[in-house]
């Protein structure tokens, strides 16, 4: 069943037209929340007592952070079903995801950096969290990479999501090294078990600024994925049609 | 046995695969101490550090050509459609390079670390550590190896780099657990557990990246 689900939803065809019916919806509606959420963030929330303003920065921070690790994620489950279900739009995400993946993470480790000047009195500390953060990064990079040096695209596809699953294995070491270690870093403030530990005040604003930057990193992949599709079905007759 | 035999005479006769890596690890250690001061315990600090990146390093050179020559002469294809499973084959393949380039390393670890620190307990702890240590370096690279087939061994540590950093962090705490006598044993169990997982794992997938590269 679920066989079937995939097979008749994820053919590219039918991906490029949902992605056109659905996009201007999905990006506007992301834009407006994430410009509204940081408005709200940057300008109405009051000042941490103990951070000052520097605290405004999570509003870029924690979305990136988030993200890094989730897009990930997506990578890993997008591989699983291409090395399993054969399904060529996975793949085609996988590596339309890994570019946006390691800029989120970049976004993520700068914009630490440039918080923990003024909380930590340091831009890097070789703590787990941000150690872990940094080795995903060359992680997507050396995604990247492996993926580049193939011109056989469908090995690169399966080299890559062999890969991808087995790195994967990094995802619970980087959301755990902060409990598992004793870390620089905070750990959670939001979890999904535990009363958040943020004030509402600065928690709606958050929030909305994770779903925002979510729906607009959504957006770079399906365009990614569509560049991916153009890319590798060029000679297909339905792609000179739309095109 | 007979592919274990094999996989043996074959590698024992590429002497530069086996003994490179093993050399590699002793300039390194013997290289250390001339880029510090000569006070013993000057040396001292940064002395594992060194340790567990040479052990990395000369796994990363013992794996570097361990597919490459398999797979420009046939030999892989032929052992896919061998009865025997494949990801067993490759399991003692790497098994047998451990043996030649792990083991020798690991001794020499021991050697090195009583050199260093003088003590005798510290540095026969070091023993089993290296010893798991290695093994899982070795088979994360030869992951990588086989990832990068006919590209170059570069590309396959750079991809495979960052999945062993997280075993030189345990490493590291290891020492620390070793120094202070708190719970070192939980984390020779936690490399077991790892290498338990890994020695199992990395076979399969390697084996299906290597099909992956022949279709």
């Amino acid at each position: 069943m679920i066989k079937k689900f995939i097979h008749q939803f994820a053919s590219p065809k039918t991906f490029l037209l949902q992605v056109d019916k659905f996009y201007g919806l999905i990006f506007f509606t992301s834009l407006c929340i994430y410009i509204f959420s940081i408005i709200w963030g940057l300008l109405f929330t009051p000042e941490d007592f103990v951070q000052g303003n520097s605290f405004r920065i999570m509003y870029l921070h924690v979305p990136a952070s988030f993200l890094s690790q989730s897009l990930y994620i997506a990578m890993a489950v997008s591989s699983a079903t291409y090395l399993i279900w054969r399904v060529k739009l996975a793949a085609y995400f996988v590596i339309a995801i890994a570019p946006i993946g390691a800029m989120t993470t970049f976004i993520a480790l700068v914009s630490g950096s440039i918080w923990g000047i003024p909380t930590w009195g340091t831009w890097w500390q070789w703590d787990a969290r941000i150690t872990s953060t940094l080795i995903l990064f060359i992680m997507y990079l050396g995604l990247i990479s492996l993926h580049n040096s193939f011109s056989n695209y469908e090995k690169a596809d399966k080299l890559l999501s062999w890969l991808v699953i087995v790195g994967a294995v990094n995802i619970p070491i980087i959301k755990k090294s902060v409990d598992w270690w004793t870390t620089l870093h905070q750990s959670a403030s939001i979890t999904l078990t535990n009363k958040p530990s943020i004030d509402p005040v600065m928690l709606y604003p958050l929030i909305g600024t994770i779903i925002g930057f979510f729906g607009l990193i959504i957006c770079l992949i399906l365009i990614s994925s569509k560049n991916q599709i153009f890319i590798r079905e060029k000679n297909k007759s339905w792609v000179k049609d739309y095109v | 046995m007979e592919i274990l035999k094999v996989e043996f005479l074959k590698l024992r006769k590429k002497t530069r695969i086996w003994l490179g890596p093993i050399l590699v690890f002793w300039l390194i250690m013997i290289a250390y101490p001339l880029t510090v001061e000569l006070l013993q315990d000057k040396l001292q600090i940064g002395f594992f550090s060194v340790l567990w990146i040479a052990i990395l390093i000369s796994m990363m050179l013992a794996t570097e050509d361990i597919f490459t020559e398999d797979y420009n002469d046939g030999s892989l294809e032929q052992t896919i459609i061998q009865e025997s499973s494949f990801s067993t084959n490759i399991g003692l393949k790497v098994f047998i390079y451990w043996f030649l380039t792990g083991i020798p390393v690991s001794i020499l670890s021991f050697i090195f670390s009583f050199g260093t620190t003088q003590n005798f307990g510290l540095s026969l702890s070091i023993f089993p550590l290296a010893l798991i240590s290695s093994y899982i370096f070795l088979n994360l690279f030869v992951l990588g190896n086989s990832l990068s087939l006919n590209k170059g061994s570069v590309l396959g540590a750079i991809v495979t780099m960052p999945i062993a950093l997280p075993v030189l962090i345990v490493l590291g705490k290891s020492i620390t657990a070793l120094q202070f006598d708190i719970n070192f044993e939980g984390f020779i169990l936690l490399l077991l557990g790892s290498l338990s997982i890994i020695i199992v794992l990395v076979p399969i997938v390697v084996s299906y990246i290597i099909r992956a590269h022949l279709e």
